[in-house]
């Protein structure tokens, strides 16, 4: 498969600056931060080693119970949202429809837009007196207080969400059921006429080792959820949307806590080690 | 999957395709339309907004946004920031990707290599962003553009290493041995064979590393307070610090995303596999 092309050295240093610049950027720091959470390290005092303190700390606070709260809320209806709107246009999409490449256009279109701008643009498009979507609602006789009530911040948030990243999932699932073959469509035709069946007994199965792999990288990037958070409703009304990683922040740069920000940035990381192990050795396989 | 539709199912698909348009694109036409709107009437005006039937447009809030000064500096900095991180990242990227492509590693496996670069890139900012403050702190670069370039360079990475493995995978090898054999050496097959034959697919790597820099908060937030501030971190500050300028939260808001996005539709055939690292073909 792979032809040795004659050197011994040569392939190390092609690899190795890359090696070296990544544990030198992301090992260290991380190890750096694994040390600082066992210290009360608050900025401009001295450090104290404090052992197990801050993580015990961590699971008795009532705010880090919010955020992951929150946090867990916001990824298992936005991932779903996604996943399932994202499929319905993908489809829809793989049908011959006219200006199918202006669609995909558009719709590549959210996927770039600076995170932190689309929130703040919701606060003129979510705007409770006049804005665009309420004053649509309005017609209706609806007013809805987007960002001045817990759950309905949350849904406005989920929506610049679901709005930035269905297409991603479309676009994935678009190129995947693209490249499934014909001749199975075919003959599955001749079986039934039911789009349902085809499509459960068909397309699903074949579909199943790229919906993994949009599943997985959508968990991996909703955990992170910062920017909109930050920009749409600062965590507010209360700490109704406060996700994990404003928390964090806020704990670090806000109170400069930076011992207790760091063991807080560490469960994190273990959260999310033992989900990825979990779906490690598919992940091996892709990259094979 | 070709089937035939009757009226009533193309009069069904016209309404979908409506509705997914719209959903698409109003967010980005209204941040147009207010942009353009005269301040008074941002919310007077509302439902779809349409210039020259409900409003006069006005570029007043363009140019007044275009002249200030920390604006320029913050798209300066962006521009600077992302495009030097993408080449450092693209450069120290290929170098790997062609290593992870073209040789064997015996100790540790190839695709180990692989997976360990990838896992670096499933980290959340938010678990090394207060070492990073720190060691920024103590090499006095809190608040340079250097400090952005190097973190931003270290997010990368990992993404330029596995796409370009792709891209050189999918060179026939043929080429470089045949370089080899004429007494090229590794590096000169590398830089005169391998990348001018990868040129698109280093173009769109460039591209979705400088959108990736380009649209970055968090670490910016952190490092930056005043000389190297980013457009993300002055359009998130704008709001905070002044009240609401509903008319810069659409000018900046455009500002910011407009270069990321365009930058993106000129690679769309590259854009699914990027995304996913190239586990999905577009």
């Amino acid at each position: 498969m792979k032809i040795d092309l004659g050197g011994r050295n040569a392939k190390f240093v092609f690899l190795l600056p890359a090696v070296i610049w990544t544990l030198f950027f992301t090992v260290f720091p991380l190890l750096y931060s694994l040390r600082l959470s066992f210290f009360r390290y608050v900025l401009g005092k001295p450090e104290q080693f404090i052992g197990f303190e801050n993580f015990l700390r961590a699971f008795g606070d009532y705010k880090v119970a919010n955020a992951v709260k929150v946090t867990l809320i916001f990824i298992s209806i936005a991932i779903p949202a996604e996943l399932l709107l994202g499929m319905a246009l993908a489809l829809l999409f793989n049908q011959k429809i006219p200006g199918r490449r202006f669609f995909r256009t558009l719709l590549t279109m959210p996927l770039f837009f600076t995170p932190v701008a689309i929130g703040l643009l919701g606060l003129t498009i979510f705007y409770e007196e006049g804005g665009p979507i309420n004053s649509f609602l309005g017609l209706v006789g609806l007013k809805v207080p987007w960002l001045s009530h817990p759950t309905w911040a949350m849904a406005a948030i989920l929506l610049v969400e679901i709005w930035q990243w269905t297409p991603f999932v479309f676009l994935v699932l678009l190129a995947g059921l693209q490249g499934l073959p014909e001749e199975v469509y075919e003959s599955a035709w001749l079986e039934t006429s039911s789009g349902w069946q085809v499509f459960r007994w068909i397309t699903l199965p074949m579909l199943q080792p790229v919906i993994i792999i949009v599943f997985l990288l959508r968990l991996i990037e909703a955990v992170k959820i910062f920017d909109i958070a930050y920009s749409l409703t600062a965590g507010g009304p209360g700490t109704s949307t406060q996700v994990y990683s404003l928390f964090v922040y806020r704990s670090a740069m806000k109170f400069f806590d930076f011992g207790y920000a760091s063991s807080l940035a560490y469960l994190l990381l273990v959260a999310i080690s033992l989900v990825i192990a979990f779906f490690f050795r598919r992940m091996r396989e892709i990259y094979e | 999957m070709v089937q035939r539709h009757s009226f009533a199912k193309k009069v069904q698909m016209i309404i979908v395709l409506t509705l997914v348009a719209i959903w698409a694109a109003f967010p980005i036409y209204w941040a147009i339309m207010v942009s353009i709107k005269p301040r008074a009437e941002t919310f007077s005006v509302t439902y779809l907004s349409i210039p020259f039937i409900q409003f006069q447009p006005t570029l007043q809030n363009w140019i007044e946004d275009l002249q200030n000064e920390e604006i320029r500096r913050a798209a300066f900095n962006s521009l600077v920031v992302s495009t030097t991180s993408s080449l450092l990242a693209l450069f120290l990227g290929s170098l790997a990707g062609y290593a992870l492509a073209r040789f064997r590693f015996y100790r540790i496996k190839n695709r180990d290599i692989t997976v360990w670069f990838l896992s670096q890139r499933i980290l959340p900012p938010v678990v090394v962003v207060i070492p990073f403050f720190l060691i920024m702190k103590t090499l006095n670069l809190l608040d340079t553009q250097l400090a952005l370039i190097l973190v931003y360079t270290t997010f990368n990475l990992p993404f330029a290493v596995v796409i370009m493995r792709q891209m050189f995978k999918e060179i026939p090898e043929e080429i470089e041995e045949a370089a080899l054999v004429d007494g090229c050496s590794h590096f000169d097959t590398f830089l005169r064979v391998a990348l001018p034959l990868s040129a698109p697919a280093l173009a769109a790597t460039f591209i979705l590393c400088m959108a990736f820099a380009w649209n970055e908060l968090l670490f910016a937030l952190i490092l930056s307070q005043k000389e190297a501030v980013t457009l993300p971190v002055f359009i998130a500050g704008s709001q905070q610090s002044r009240g609401v300028f509903f008319w810069f939260a659409a000018t900046r808001s455009l500002m910011a995303a407009l270069p990321p996005t365009i930058l993106a539709l000129l690679v769309q055939p590259f854009i699914v596999r990027g995304l996913t690292f190239g586990a999905v073909k577009g």
